[in-house]
């Protein structure tokens, strides 16, 4: 093996690659007048990450026009905005059309591109690439919004003033943005800032923790709600009313990456360790919709706690029971699951006397859920097994015992899960070279992981749902992509700190070292070789999907969303 | 459970009869009305042929939107069975004669024969090795086993000082070391034989009434690591039939084109004495 060490190549840091290369130190210093920076104390910044570091390299100045799009509903983003001059208008309902605001796939290699490949492809691992992964700030070109009176006349808008955040829930939940936000008046100034950066404003400096938390909650709310089911039978004056008495509850920290990756490899243990929102028997007194995060139903049985099914964002808990005694409240029922949570979950509360005073009396009878039979169910036997509850919408059923597999191991959080049928996987690894022919000759995935029967769930990057493998990247190089959420890194910006792959509680991301295009192992100044984080990029510039699942001969091979049990459920029964 | 592929399985089953039988007929019906048909099966299994082995082109190209590679293997398996039936039409009922025909005949015979027995194998072998348990990934077949083997000898040694005795050590010098040394027989193995195994235990067991009680428990966790090193040996044994069988396939494919291709030259240079 051979090594390249180039004088003063130096391992990449945080910010060599700033959000923007034009802000200037007169931008900065401008920035630094405003609220809320000029009231922020530099002396609670690191010397490292001082505030105007931050400023610097983390945020970029950008300038809208009338009617240019800033955010597009359903896009992923990975940064915040603040309001410097003009005013931005966001998109209340209904809904901006896909057509309206541009939404289009993201763009693919050609087919000359992809034919090329054959003769293009590196003969060396992993060459060093200094260009960004392809595809990459194609979400920087402008898309202006037509006939805007008639929009504004069609379409509920609020407007944001100059001085406030907004765009924070995306970037913090690292879930899709709700609303469209397009700018007003000929020129609307804006401060981008990237979450990294607003993750360090607000942990050094408390009152804007307190204020994006705030609009955070505040604004988030009214769309959540609009996610439980029961709501559409309600008025506006009685969502208001659910809205008023609706609380926010959060268990577990933001930066919960360390904890969740403790529990997940705590296996069986992890159970007694879990926050418990709900206990199994307590009087119902409130529906919990889950909201960020999952949380586990268990019923007791025995000495121990089956997990019958779990909870992923938009599913509630408790409204049966609820329901229950308010149409039979002579023969009332005590909760019937309990709800444990993991790490970071977020979750509204809404209490009883509103949902039997406002909800319930608001839907039409045949749509409420079906009375509960008390007797039914004998838990106090030593081992008798629960049934598992019915879903409501669908009515999947799975062996307890892998559900077991899929809650213990959190394999719920994949929406591209790698699962493979073992009783059909000839152990060819046609998967495995099929990765690394279309990713610099190095597989992204490992054909090993958890089995449970003939079920493996294979240590390739499930796209999580909430990903915290981004929660500590340092550069925002591991990222979702814009249009479809997957989880991607670019390698322009990848510093190789190993923060991504420590996170990640399925071993689904590799450190490998970079060679220079002789094949030398780049060795830094330091003489440790430069290290870049890979994971599976579910073949996002590739023609035809997962090229894993595509090269499986045996029809063993399926990436799959496991955040509900549908896709599994009709997968084991081919 | 698996209703979908058993209805698609039928399927091309029922295709795959129909197709042959309906090639029976029309062959049947026009092979004494046109003296060279052998002319027209010749190339359409040659045509066939080729057609078959784009799917191993098709797997080294995983980045050309080519279609799965699972409709790949269902048409290459189906449309094989189709190109034997082909062959026989082809020979007409006629034995070869003389030493290139045989060999041509014995290659397309191995290539189909290896080809099914691959499908056989993938079929049968993936749910045995899911039952045996012991998975590991072939590549680090040879460290697992080293592991084993060096847990079973770090066990017996450690029984000398425990027991201020050797019966443990000795039993395992001379019973077991040869079992963790090297893979056990490949195909008993593949079989699923448990005579070497039994025969292990057996003698473990019986060894049990000389030990003492912390020898008996280093023997326990011993008589663990032969049963997790019996289950490495039928994952490799497995492995390397599922893996190896290719390397039959593959190469007598390409002495078949190679033949082929050769018996076509032949044919049409001596065209004038077949009419």
């Amino acid at each position: 093996m051979s090594l390249s060490t180039a004088p003063g190549l130096q391992r990449p840091k945080r910010w060599d690659s700033p959000f923007s290369e034009d802000i200037t130190d007169a931008d900065v210093q401008r920035l630094l007048r405003l609220a809320p920076f000029k009231d922020m104390r530099p002396e609670n910044f690191p010397r490292n990450a001082s505030l105007a570091e931050i400023l610097r390299n983390d945020g970029r100045l950008k300038l809208y026009k009338d009617g240019e799009i800033i955010v597009r509903q359903g896009d992923y983003g990975t940064s915040a905005f603040m309001v410097l001059s003009g005013s931005a208008e966001v998109v209340l309902h209904p809904d901006l059309p896909p057509s309206v605001v541009g939404r289009r796939e993201p763009s693919r290699r050609g087919i000359f591109r992809a034919i090329a490949q054959l003769w293009s492809n590196a003969k060396e691992d992993e060459m060093e690439r200094a260009r960004n992964r392809r595809g990459a700030g194609e979400e920087d070109r402008s898309v202006f919004l037509q006939d805007i009176p008639v929009l504004l006349n069609r379409h509920k808008t609020a407007t944001i003033h100059a001085g406030s955040f907004f765009g924070e829930i995306a970037a913090l939940s690292r879930m899709p943005r709700t609303s469209t936000i397009f700018a007003r008046g000929p020129s609307t100034e804006l401060l981008e800032v990237r979450w990294q950066g607003l993750r360090d404003l607000m942990r050094n400096d408390s009152r804007v923790r307190e204020y994006i938390d705030g609009i955070y909650r505040e604004r988030a709310l009214s769309t959540y709600l609009a996610e439980i089911p029961f709501m559409k039978y309600l008025s506006e004056d009685a969502k208001q009313q659910v809205m008023a008495a609706t609380q926010f509850e959060t268990y577990g920290d933001y930066d919960w990456s360390g904890e969740y990756k403790k529990l997940a490899q705590a296996g069986t243990a992890a159970i007694g360790k879990e926050q418990v929102v709900a206990t199994e028997g307590d009087y119902p007194n409130s529906v919990v919709m889950i909201r960020a995060g999952f949380a586990r139903m268990t019923q007791r049985v025995g000495d121990g706690h089956r997990t019958l099914n779990y909870l992923g964002s938009g599913r509630t808990y408790g409204f049966e029971e609820i329901a229950h005694n308010w149409r039979k409240p002579e023969n009332p029922v005590p909760l019937q699951y309990s709800l444990r949570v993991l790490g970071y979950t977020h979750v509204l509360v809404i209490p009883a006397a509103v949902i039997e005073q406002v909800v319930l009396p608001a839907i039409p009878a045949g749509q409420l859920p079906p009375l509960i039979e008390t007797d039914s169910q004998d838990t106090s036997a030593p081992f008798a097994l629960p049934e598992m509850p019915q879903d409501g919408e669908t009515a999947p059923r799975v062996n307890a015992d892998l559900m077991e597999f899929l809650t213990q191991n959190r394999f719920f959080n994949g929406t591209e899960t790698m699962v493979i049928d073992m009783d059909r996987c000839t152990r060819c690894d046609d998967c495995v070279r099929a990765c690394a022919s279309t990713h610099d000759n190095n597989p992204r995935f490992l054909r090993a992981g958890p089995t449970h029967d003939n079920i493996m769930v294979a240590q390739a990057c499930m796209h999580c749902a909430d990903p915290v493998c981004m929660v500590g990247c340092p550069t925002g190089a591991i990222h979702r992509d814009a249009f479809e959420g997957e989880v991607v890194i670019n390698p322009a910006t990848c510093i190789g700190c190993t923060t991504c792959a420590t996170n990640c509680p399925y071993e689904a991301i590799r450190m490998v070292e970079q060679r220079a295009t002789d094949g030398e192992i780049l060795v830094a100044s330091d003489f440790k070789p430069i290290l870049k984080a890979t994971k599976c990029d579910l073949c996002i510039d590739q023609y035809g999907g997962p090229a894993c699942e595509r090269a499986c001969p045996h029809d063993a091979l399926k990436r799959m969303n496991l955040n509900t049990l549908d896709e599994l459920v009709g997968w084991l029964q081919r | 459970m698996r209703h979908r592929l058993a209805l698609r399985r039928a399927v091309l089953v029922t295709l795959l009869v129909a197709a042959s039988a309906a090639a029976a007929w029309k062959f049947g019906q026009v092979r004494l009305l046109y003296p060279r048909l052998a002319y027209l099966t010749g190339w359409i299994l040659l045509g066939l042929m080729l057609l078959l082995t784009l799917y191993n082109s098709r797997k080294k190209l995983p980045f050309l939107p080519l279609l799965s590679s699972r409709l790949w293997l269902q048409a290459h398996a189906y449309v094989g069975l189709f190109t034997a039936v082909v062959f026989l039409l082809h020979l007409n009922g006629r034995a070869p004669s003389g030493w290139f025909e045989g060999v041509l005949a014995w290659l397309f015979v191995s290539v189909t024969a290896s080809g099914i027995f691959g499908w056989w194998i993938s079929r049968v072998l993936p749910k045995r090795m899911t039952t045996a348990g012991g998975e590991v990934l072939f590549e680090r077949i040879p460290i697992v086993r080293r592991d084993l083997r060096l847990q079973a000898e770090a066990l017996a040694l450690k029984a000398i000082p425990e027991a201020r005795a050797t019966t443990l050590a000795d039993f395992y010098t001379r019973e077991v070391s040869a079992f963790f040394a090297e893979p056990q027989g490949f195909w008993s193995s593949l079989a699923g034989s448990r005579r070497r195994l039994t025969a292990l235990l057996g003698s473990l067991a019986e060894t049990k009434r000389y030990l003492t009680a912390a020898e008996i428990s280093s023997a326990d966790r011993l008589a663990e690591l032969i049963r997790q090193k019996d289950a490495v040996d039928f994952q490799r044994s497995a492995q390397l039939v599922l893996k190896g069988w290719l390397f039959v396939h593959i190469p007598l494919t390409y002495g078949l084109l190679i033949f082929s291709l050769v018996h076509v030259m032949l044919v049409h240079a001596f065209a004038g004495g077949a009419r």
